[in-house]
């Protein structure tokens, strides 16, 4: 057995034999570390939203309140439920509670999808101020419309008194009743399995979708990721599971209370996802086990200790101390302490500093150039979707924009702008800066609604559609500041760029049956060629943020190829790369267009680039198109020179020529 | 007037700089050239003190920087248009120009340099009251080198001011950079396009992972035919 291997076993075996050993001792620990796993799956839960899909959700304590007060409505007597008493009716009610903590979810998710960051927390915050109040106030419901009462004194959730007693759950045989142990194993059993569960959902396709959403919203959606699905889905994902703890909780402890679900809870659970490292499994585990065992083992033990200390040193005020009253003090003390040492988290993903290419051996003077890119390295698979452009008629241009207009305040940024892109045509967009070329590639990117005017692709309108909408119709784009996804790797950037192209499922993403296994190696294999093809093989693994700069480009431009696109747009691609580098680049997008018949539009400021690849260029000036030709038909147009490439620059490509 | 010597600089382990020594007297424009991931940015960062040298020393005008707080640098004379642009997006473009001359003390010149800066870049004036983040690109890169002269720098570091503008503002920001130049402020220039940088500086260093290769006048870089073929693209 291999050392993780005998890791785990020994791990596996000292949980399991753990209540056994507390029990021979005598320590009496097995409530609290129940209590304090319990903790840990909402921990595990809040981490989907906060560590993986980064959003901050400061109200979480209602996910809790919703599974608990659902495990007491549907099987506690007091509120009469139909279902207290049925041998089997726990076990019906977890499944019940996680079910409406995702409904809240997705309630409490969906007004809060446009918003982010600060906006974000202080929503959610109210909605975890919203829940107890609701609680406490449901306790007697009437309503009377003139005299007639259809609603009369409903309990709905025992007011401030809470619910009491709530069911336990019933197997043949075990002491659910009497021993501490049984309940001990129920949650070992259901933290493994979510942990099982999430540490499957972290390596799919909607995992990495999450950490697309967290890392730049904007760039996943123009990488075929739908925002709004994939943020509703980590609310009521997250929420499920703290359902399923609140559910637990509430069976367990026999008696709920409002008081159990303030804000100070949602602090807490935020305290040990950020304290041991949002994002990682393990650290959230470690965090969360930390704070609770401190909480209550830690803090009453030594509350014990100061106490007899007291006494036989015969200090009063030590005799009737009680440590547990300082529980935020130290809360916040470890917490400061742990951000200002170890700001990821004790078990976060360690921020490596940015590398720069150097290494030990002796440097050749003159540099080697990037390896050119080869026509035999393109992947089969891209060279099969290829035909899919072409298979339609050839004579409707891939993207067609007639009268496009977009005004921002006063400001016309496009005005009346047509611009056709035939099939397999590389079409230049150049123009001052501030013209309104990337404003161009926002609207036909769905970023930026036009206001007026039509937008085709191969003459299907994209009036209307989100920008993962149009990706998936086959339009790529990359970004002019690039916006990779700077704390995955190379290899997840390119995956990310699959997604539209892959159907996994939750359930799917979980259970991974043969189809979805299919789909996922299948997707690792195309991605890994297409980092050969793009010269980055040997760097898949590396986080996308420690690539030189040139190295990024480059896999913006892979991650774009594998949406699948018939339509990339290119929003100065050689920008900031040196003469080696951007010839290089030139031959690709010349590679692209022969082999695959890529259709190409390219803002570039490069134009020797521009005039030695295009097809045809388009001007645009104060967002007014003010030429439109072909590379030497610009070059000699008079307003072009006048606005855009001045006398100086043309003088700059004569020397070029001549030097060559 | 700008020394430094055997620097060193580290990002955690990776060397970043090897040893680089190099000089810039008073009234220059040098340039720095190299490929990306040379360490170019590095060293405009530990002059500045964004970065600190392991080893080595940076001096100027008698001052030792590499101890030096890098707001403290800046009340030296020392400015720099950033790589990235690192605009305030959410001002507006005349309050980002406004707080580049935030460290000086000769409150009266302000607003002929203000007048200056908006005849350099006539952009920049019709939108003086937008938010810095609403500009496009290349207004962002006009609106980080105006900032930077707001500061009336007695050195100014340049990284990349060419870097998304079209090919007249290219010729424009190079002949600005002579001009300024001619005005007395002297200029350490990183640039990609090492042909129109060679072309405007006095002299030029060449960086390679971290080391100083070539250091020679511009017009005789120019000619050397490692620059030809590694950073000029010429066969």
């Amino acid at each position: 057995m291999t050392g993780p291997g005998v890791r785990a076993a020994a791990l596996v075996a000292a949980l399991l034999a753990y209540p056994f050993v507390d029990k021979a001792l005598g320590f009496q620990t097995v409530h609290a570390v129940s209590d304090g796993m319990i903790y840990v799956l909402l921990a595990l839960g809040l981490n989907i939203v906060v560590g993986y899909a980064g959003l901050l959700d400061l109200g979480y304590a209602a996910f809790f309140a919703i599974g608990a007060y659902a495990m007491g409505l549907l099987n506690s007597p007091v509120l009469g439920s139909p279902l207290y008493g049925h041998a089997w009716s726990f076990w019906l009610c977890i499944w019940l509670a996680a079910a409406m903590s995702a409904l809240l979810g997705v309630v409490i998710g969906a007004p809060t999808l446009r918003v982010r960051g600060d906006y974000l927390a202080i929503i959610t915050l109210g909605f975890g101020e919203i829940i107890p109040v609701a609680i406490r106030n449901l306790g007697d419901i009437t309503v009377d419309i003139g005299g007639w009462r259809p609603i009369e004194r409903l309990n709905l959730t025992g007011g401030e008194n809470g619910v009491n007693p709530i069911g336990r759950p019933y197997l043949p045989g075990v002491p659910f009743e009497t021993d501490p142990v049984p309940w001990y194993f129920l949650i070992l059993i259901i933290g493994a399995a979510s942990l099982w569960s999430m540490n499957r959902l972290r390596d799919s396709r909607l995992g990495r979708a999450w950490m697309a959403i967290r890392e730049d919203e904007t760039a996943a959606d123009c990488t075929g990721v739908n925002p709004i699905s994939t943020k509703l889905l980590a609310f009521a994902l997250g929420a499920s599971f703290s359902g399923f703890a609140g559910s637990v909780y509430a069976a367990k402890l026999q008696a709920i209370t409002p008081g159990a679900f303030e804000f100070q809870v949602s602090i807490m659970l935020l305290c040990m996802v950020v304290l041991g490292g949002a994002g990682s499994l393990k650290g959230v585990i470690l965090g969360g086990m930390l704070i609770t065992v401190f909480d209550r083992v830690v803090l009453t033990q030594t509350t014990f200790m100061v106490r007899a200390a007291g006494r036989a040193a015969g200090v009063a005020a030590l005799t009737t101390a009680d440590l547990t009253l300082w529980r935020w003090f130290f809360f916040g003390l470890g917490l400061v302490l742990v951000m200002l040492l170890r700001p990821e988290g004790l078990a976060g993903r360690r921020l490596r500093p940015v590398a720069v290419g150097v290494d030990d051996a002796e440097d050749p003077m003159v540099l080697e150039p990037p390896p050119p890119p080869r026509a035999e390295a393109i992947p089969r698979w891209l060279r099969d979707r290829a035909p899919r452009g072409a298979a339609a008629d050839p004579r409707v241009p891939i993207l067609e924009v007639r009268g496009v207009v977009k005004q921002f305040g006063g400001v016309v940024a496009l005005n009346e702008v047509d611009l056709l892109v035939p099939h397999g045509a590389i079409i230049g967009l150049i123009g001052p800066n501030g013209a309104g070329k990337t404003t161009f590639f926002n609207v036909v990117t769905g970023l930026i609604r036009p206001d007026g005017g039509r937008i085709a692709l191969v003459g299907a309108s994209l009036a209307g559609l989100r920008p993962n909408a149009i990706v998936a119709l086959g339009v790529a784009r990359t970004f002019q500041s690039i916006r990779l996804f700077p704390q995955m790797t190379v290899l997840e950037n390119v995956l990310v760029g699959g997604h539209c192209r892959l159907a996994a499922t939750v359930a799917g993403a979980v259970l991974r049956p043969p189809a979805v296994r299919a789909e996922e190696s299948r997707a690792r294999a195309r991605a890994h060629e297409l980092l050969a093809f793009t010269g980055l093989g040997d760097k898949a693994d590396e986080l996308a943020r420690n690539l030189p700069y040139g190295d990024q480009r480059r896999l913006e431009i892979a991650r774009a190829l594998a949406t699948e696109p018939r339509l990339l747009l290119l929003d100065e691609p050689t920008a900031g790369m040196n003469p080696r580098e951007t010839e290089a680049l030139t031959e690709l997008i010349g590679l692209l267009r022969r082999e695959l018949s890529l259709s190409v539009l390219l803002i570039e400021h490069d134009m020797e680039v521009v005039m030695r690849i295009s097809d045809r260029i388009t001007v645009l000036d104060y967002g007014t198109r003010i030429a439109e030709g072909t590379p030497a038909e610009i070059q000699r147009h008079p307003k072009v020179i006048e606005a855009y490439l001045g006398t100086g620059g043309e003088q700059d490509l004569a020397a070029r020529d001549r030097s060559r | 007037m700008l020394e430094l010597a055997d620097v060193h600089t580290y990002y955690g382990n990776i060397r970043a700089l090897r040893g680089v020594s190099l000089g810039v007297s008073t009234s220059e424009i040098v340039t720095l050239i190299g490929a990306n991931g040379a360490g170019k940015t590095t060293t405009l960062r530990t002059i500045l003190g964004t970065v600190r040298p392991r080893r080595g020393t940076v001096s100027f005008d008698g001052h030792r920087l590499d101890t030096l707080a890098t707001d403290r640098i800046v009340r030296l004379g020392i400015a720099q248009s950033p790589e990235g642009r690192r605009i305030f997006p959410r001002m507006t473009v005349l309050e980002n120009l406004e707080l580049g001359a935030f460290a000086r003390a000769d409150r009266a010149a302000i607003a002929p340099d203000l007048e200056r800066v908006l005849t350099l870049f006539p952009r920049l004036r019709e939108r003086t009251a937008q938010k810095g983040g609403t500009l496009s690109g290349g207004e962002q890169q006009m609106l980080a080198i105006g900032r930077a002269l707001m500061a009336r720098p007695t050195l100014l570091l340049l990284d990349e001011p060419s870097m998304g503008l079209s090919p007249i503002l290219v010729d424009t920001i190079f002949q600005i950079i002579r001009d300024i130049n001619r005005q007395g402020t002297t200029i350490l220039l990183v640039e990609q396009n090492a042909r129109m940088a060679l072309r405007v500086a006095h002299r030029g260093y060449v960086i390679q992972t971290g080391r100083i290769v070539l250091q020679d006048a511009a017009a005789e870089l120019l000619r050397s035919d490692v620059v030809r073929r590694s950073y000029l693209g010429e066969k």
